[in-house]
């Protein structure tokens, strides 16, 4: 089976975890006002997730820690080493397993949905993929620097 | 590119057991979560319908309404949170208040405690205030409402008066907790303002013009139509209808 080169998936990785900060950043800057973020589309969904019981776990708003995931992520694109593709897929997994069950909560509970909280998730999905790709085509092997191969 | 087998092996291994435990946990979570109410980690009821009613319309204490913008028209409820025939209210006849002339800014509602049904009433009458200072207010109530129990049955304790505040989206619970502690002297207030008032019960409403004390009392109006003609009514007194 063919896989994009893990420079590709790498960098990949690096862009879409970025993307990942800027959004669950500012998720959690909107929020630490004691306001919501604003959804781009009209209406209220942002303020009614925002303001649920849903989005603070142990009294820390979610975005924080998807900003530490993503954080995590954007590290570990910058590492060849079996470590990096196992710990990267581990954190991108969590995450996607997170943003599953948010979603869920957003649906069938809050019954409001928010366009940042649905960004991350496509991002996490996204990285998700990208990791899972690059662990299975690139466990077990050596660095291969472009240009070298 | 070279690979080491039983390396690689190992690490899709330990990768699968990885994916196996997420997904048991996501599994676990929305398990529990679907069988505990809308209130996740507590068992309040109601929370989406609350959102959906509320959603968009500004709160400030246990003012719900473009007050702000100058509304003509305030209408006024005292009631207990404990008192059976308010929940009746909140659940039936004010909703189409809310999503009707509150929504187009025709009225604001504000709550003002009458305190009478029992020892319980006082300290959530507080806990509602106290949710209204980080504009949770009307939240508070109508899930208050959404989740009452039999009159005076000792359940409206603090364990079920901080869920509710939780599921009311109250952020900062430790302001919350020192803010009613303090507020309960406020509930005495308006409870002797109705007292004075002569009200004989709950709930009892009243209609005013924003800038002036006056109240116009309406006693309890038995239907939301009759409510409407009320705020039309006071509209029409200020030059607004």
């Amino acid at each position: 089976m063919n896989f994009p080169s893990e420079w590709t998936l790498r960098r990949a990785i690096a862009f879409v975890a970025a993307l990942g900060v800027g959004v669950a950043t500012y998720i959690a800057i909107a929020d630490s006002g004691g306001g919501a973020p604003t959804c781009l589309a009209g209406g209220s969904g942002c303020e009614t997730v925002a303001n649920s019981s849903y989005s603070h776990l142990l009294g820390i708003n979610v975005a924080v820690f998807g900003i530490v995931g993503y954080v995590l992520l954007l590290a570990s694109a910058f590492v060849v080493s079996d470590a990096a593709r196992l710990g990267g897929f581990v954190v991108a997994l969590g995450g996607f397993g997170f943003s599953v069950y948010l979603t869920y909560i957003e649906i069938f509970k809050i019954e409001a949905i928010c366009e940042w909280c649905v960004a991350s998730a496509v991002l996490m999905t996204i990285l998700f993929l990208l990791n899972a790709t690059r662990l299975i085509g690139y466990a077990g092997t050596e660095a291969v620097v472009p240009g070298e191969s | 590119m070279r690979a080491e087998p039983d390396r690689r092996q190992r690490l899709l291994q330990l990768a699968a057991g990885a994916a196996f435990l997420a997904i048991a946990a996501v599994v676990v979570l929305i398990v529990i979560n679907s069988s505990n109410g809308s209130g996740g980690d507590t068992k309040i009821e109601g929370v989406a319908e609350v959102n959906r009613l509320l959603n968009g319309i500004p709160q400030e204490g246990l003012f719900l309404g473009n007050f702000k913008k100058g509304v003509p028209v305030e209408l006024i409820e005292y009631g207990d949170l404990q008192c059976p025939v308010c929940k009746g209210y909140a659940e039936e006849i004010l909703p189409p208040i809310i999503e009707g002339p509150v929504k187009r800014g025709e009225a604001a509602l504000e709550f003002r405690n009458y305190a009478i049904i029992g020892p319980q009433s006082l300290p959530a009458g507080a806990a509602a205030i106290a949710a209204g200072e980080q504009g949770r207010g009307w939240y508070f109530l109508e899930l208050f409402y959404r989740n009452q129990g039999e009159e005076n049955s000792g359940y409206a304790d603090d364990a079920f008066l901080k869920a509710l505040a939780k599921a009311a989206g109250v952020k900062d619970m430790k302001k919350w907790n020192s803010d009613r502690a303090q507020l309960t002297d406020y509930v005495e207030h308006t409870t002797q303002r109705a007292e004075q008032l002569g009200f004989e019960g709950t709930p009892t409403f009243a209609t005013a013009h924003p800038t002036s004390p006056d109240l116009k009392v309406l006693g309890t109006p038995g239907s939301t139509g009759a409510l409407e003609d009320a705020i039309k009514e006071a509209a029409e007194e200020t030059g607004a209808g």
